[in-house]
């Protein structure tokens, strides 16, 4: 090939690539990208997501705004991003409720197809607390009780994700408890250390301090945390699942790979940095950077787990 | 007593510097601002303001962002005196009796009356909770759900004081608010009911296109009917008498037993975590109404009234933060979003927290104490343009109260479906009106039944098949006897106004 013909071709090429993709994302982002909240101002998942979109403003070079739009147990909010023009410009917060429960357990217009996800942010075990003088020191002594008698356990709605992954847990264990509903996680650590309930599942941004006051034990966790090293796991009890509730961010299906690489590399590195950890790791939740193929297969995996529960809970 | 003492103002030392005044000047400007604007809520303005507070020394953010709360919960009540729009809840009430007396060009008077009441409530409940912080946490944790639901039932008796002629009527009027509180997915079964299918009614009806579609646009409608005729007052004159646009010493030592009331009430059910201000705003309210001399004023431009609404709505503010300090208890939405901003400056909430962290948290103390003396000045100062919005031209003002009440209603979760909602309960509301049911008791009706429910389903899951549970507590009893002695006293006082009406040339007595 000639010397004018190979540079012809470059040409070409590059404006090909120039006219196609990458013009139009070349330069994304070239103005503002909105996050949607899909629940009120306030919650654990808005708090993350404002952190994360403050610190996204410097490593995308454009601010990121949050956007609140609550209503519908989530489903308001996600059913608008999934319906969004798919260009990388409006994103949702989505986490275990609003796209694995939800749509498993109400007609919703979207589904986890509808959606790209881009990266997972932080995730929170979920643990099985109970009063500190409660005579359940263990979880054998739970489960034995549980067996034996009527036990209520705090919980937050009955299509929540808390009561799916308790019940998920319950089914498995092979004990029943009467779940008691509350708004939040709040309330039922409310009911708990008031003595009010049984026991109660709870995350540990709404139980840790309790459980450092001495007035919540508790019983097991989804996973090993390093405050709280005496404490098992679901697995050590030989149940399997992944018990967590998480925050991250989703894009509407058909969003171009390159946005979502350009989001994922930036949301990396302000991920790295100390002080956003610092600010994640105070409000009680692990950072849990994750991204990729791997992470999906996992949530798709976790879905069909919710379907299940939810097809056994409506019988 | 004296450590606390010696804390406090080692604490008040470090908040009378220039980085924590600025905050709480800005914090108050900004929460004016916000919240006379309606539709944006105190909690929104928190929530924008949170991500300036991240990196900032703990004493200035977190003074800041309580500073736009609590200016946030007094800017409401001023949209709702001068144009009628209620911005949440607890603003609804004021605007009964504020918006009446900006109608007789009393403007000031209810601004002040709202300012003074607002700012006792919080100083007293604040007061509370520095130095009684500890015990009251635990004793509102012996206030479960089967205690609540005694106490909400009380709440409901307030429906008697609140209607006017006919209590039939209120009754019926406070049954549909509930029946429209059951729409939306319930919490208990997971069920979604009334929804026919659309989305944005799982979570029911948005409260605040509802309560302005209720309450404020009929009061557009009927501005629009009465356009033509001949005594309808274009502009509403100020009243030429500086007494009627200022509270009086002695006008505020009338109303001080009135508001040192309800500023109990505030405390303690700002306390009980879970309940909110407009519970408390209800009962206080019924309370004030129920005692006084002269019940027939209310919701006609009382001061009482507008002294009991805010002096307890601003006390659940100071009070709603013994459960979150103490016990790390969120008790409604706004606390939970300060609880965060706690916990992202790395400051644990909880029973320790005045151990571990005694500086940092009686600094805020005294930032508290800081921020009502600035609301207080910074508010003041802009009674004279407020009084004077409320002299311009009706036909003026109500085109912007339809504005206001439509980017109102969007703004809340940024929905067109809001404003549907709006119109669809403006058409609702102005029927209420032309067939004389009450909408404050819909509105009653609306707010106390999801609460009620939640908490009774509660109290039954737990009782289980031991129904002697629910009558076992003494609150219980407690909370009957004074629901029992609240209907009563309400028949008794609709009793005395018949006997007036029935002989108007009889020495008047005093209805006490």
């Amino acid at each position: 090939m000639s010397k004018i013909a190979k540079s012809l071709l470059a040409i070409t090429t590059a404006v090909a690539v120039t006219l196609t993709g990458g013009a139009a994302f070349a330069e994304y982002p070239e103005k503002p990208v909105n996050v949607i909240v899909p629940w009120g101002a306030g919650g654990d998942s808005d708090l993350t997501t404002r952190l994360w979109a403050d610190a996204m403003e410097g490593a995308l070079g454009t601010p990121v705004v949050v956007i609140n739009k609550a209503g519908g147990g989530g489903v308001i909010g996600t059913t608008f991003v999934a319906s969004s023009k798919n260009d990388g410009y409006t994103l949702v917060n989505a986490g275990l409720s609003n796209v694995l429960v939800t749509p498993n357990f109400s007609k919703t217009p979207y589904d986890f197809s509808s959606f790209v996800p881009v990266v997972k942010l932080s995730s929170v075990p979920l643990g099985i607390l109970v009063p500190a003088d409660s005579p359940y020191k263990t979880f054998d002594d739970f489960i034995a009780a549980a067996k034996a008698g009527r036990l209520t356990q705090g919980s937050w709605g009955a299509a929540s994700s808390g009561t799916v992954l308790a019940s998920i847990i319950a089914d498995q264990a092979g004990y029943d408890v009467k779940f008691v509903h509350g708004n939040t996680t709040a309330e039922s650590m409310v009911a708990l250390i008031g003595g009010h309930i049984d026991s109660a599942v709870s995350f540990p941004p709404a139980f840790g301090p309790h459980v450092k006051s001495g007035r919540a034990r508790l019983l097991v966790l989804n996973q090993k945390m390093a405050e709280y090293p005496n404490v098992p796991t679901f697995a050590d009890y030989g149940i399997k699942g992944s018990f967590e509730g998480w925050s991250g961010v989703f894009a509407p299906k058909g969003t171009p790979p390159e946005v979502i690489q350009k989001l994922v590399n930036a949301s990396g590195k302000v991920m790295d940095e100390p002080k956003v950890r610092k600010a994640f790791e105070n409000m009680g939740a692990n950072v849990d950077f994750r991204h990729g193929e791997a992470w999906t297969n996992d949530m798709l995996l976790n879905y069909d787990i919710m379907k299940n529960a939810a097809a056994k809970m409506k019988q | 007593m004296i450590e606390i003492l010696n804390n406090f103002f080692n604490g008040l030392g470090a908040v009378l510097a220039i980085g924590p005044i600025a905050g709480i000047i800005a914090g108050v400007c900004v929460g004016i601002f916000f919240g006379a604007i309606p539709g944006i809520s105190a909690i929104m303005a928190i929530a924008i303001i949170l991500p300036l507070t991240f990196y900032v020394d703990p004493v200035i953010g977190i003074t800041m962002l309580l500073a736009v709360y609590k200016a946030g919960i007094y800017g409401g009540s001023i949209s709702a005196i001068l144009i009628n729009t209620p911005g949440a809840a607890a603003s609804f009430l004021t605007a009964q009796d504020g918006h009446a007396l900006t109608k007789a060009g009393k403007a000031g008077k209810a601004l002040g009356m709202a300012l003074y009441a607002s700012v006792t409530g919080e100083a007293l409940a604040t007061l509370v909770l520095i130095f009684v912080a500890a015990p009251i946490s635990i004793i509102s944790l012996q206030a479960g759900p089967i205690e609540k639901v005694f106490l909400l039932i009380f709440a409901f008796t307030v429906v008697g004081s609140m209607t006017g002629e006919s209590i039939s009527r209120g009754i019926l009027s406070c049954c549909i608010g509930m029946l429209f509180a059951m729409v939306g997915m319930s919490s208990i079964t997971g069920a979604t009911r009334f929804s026919f299918g659309v989305p944005e009614l799982m979570s029911g009806f948005t409260f605040l296109p509802l309560l302005i579609g209720v309450l404020v646009m009929p009061e557009v409608i009927d501005a629009i009917k009465k356009r033509k005729t001949p005594h309808y007052d274009l502009i509403l004159e100020k009243s030429p008498n500086p007494d009627d646009n200022r509270v009086t010493w002695k006008e505020y030592r009338s109303v001080f037993g009135t508001m040192l009331k309800s500023t109990g009430i505030g405390t303690f059910i700002g306390a009980l975590p879970g309940l909110g201000s407009s519970a408390a705003a209800f009962l206080a309210y019924g309370e004030a109404k129920r005692t006084s001399r002269k019940p027939e004023t209310f919701g006609k431009g009382s001061l009482h009234g507008i002294a009991a609404a805010e002096s307890a709505n601003n006390a659940v503010c100071g009070s709603s933060m013994i459960p979150m300090l103490t016990l790390s208890i969120p008790g409604d939405d706004v606390t939970a979003l300060l609880m965060g901003a706690f916990l992202i400056h790395g400051i644990t909430p909880g029973p320790t927290i005045f151990y571990e962290h005694t500086d940092v948290i009686y600094a805020i103390f005294a930032g508290f104490l800081i921020t009502d003396i600035f609301l207080l000045i910074i508010a003041r100062a802009g009674f004279s343009f407020w009084t004077k919005v409320a002299s311009i031209q009706r036909y003026y003002i109500f085109p912007c109260v339809t504005v206001f009440a439509i980017a109102g209603a969007f703004t809340t979760n940024q929905d067109l479906y809001d404003v549907l909602i709006l119109i669809c309960f403006t058409v609702f509301g102005y029927g209420m009106r032309l067939i004389g049911l009450n909408p404050a008791a819909f509105i009653i009706g609306f707010i106390l039944t999801p609460l009620l429910e939640q908490n009774l389903d509660q109290a039954v899951a737990i009782v289980g098949k031991d129904y002697g549970m629910i009558l076992a507590s003494p609150f219980a009893w407690i909370f009957t006897a004074l629901s029992a002695f609240s209907v009563f006293s309400a028949m008794r006082m609709k009793k005395k106004e018949k006997k007036k009406v029935a002989a108007p040339s009889a020495p008047e007595r005093s209805a006490s």
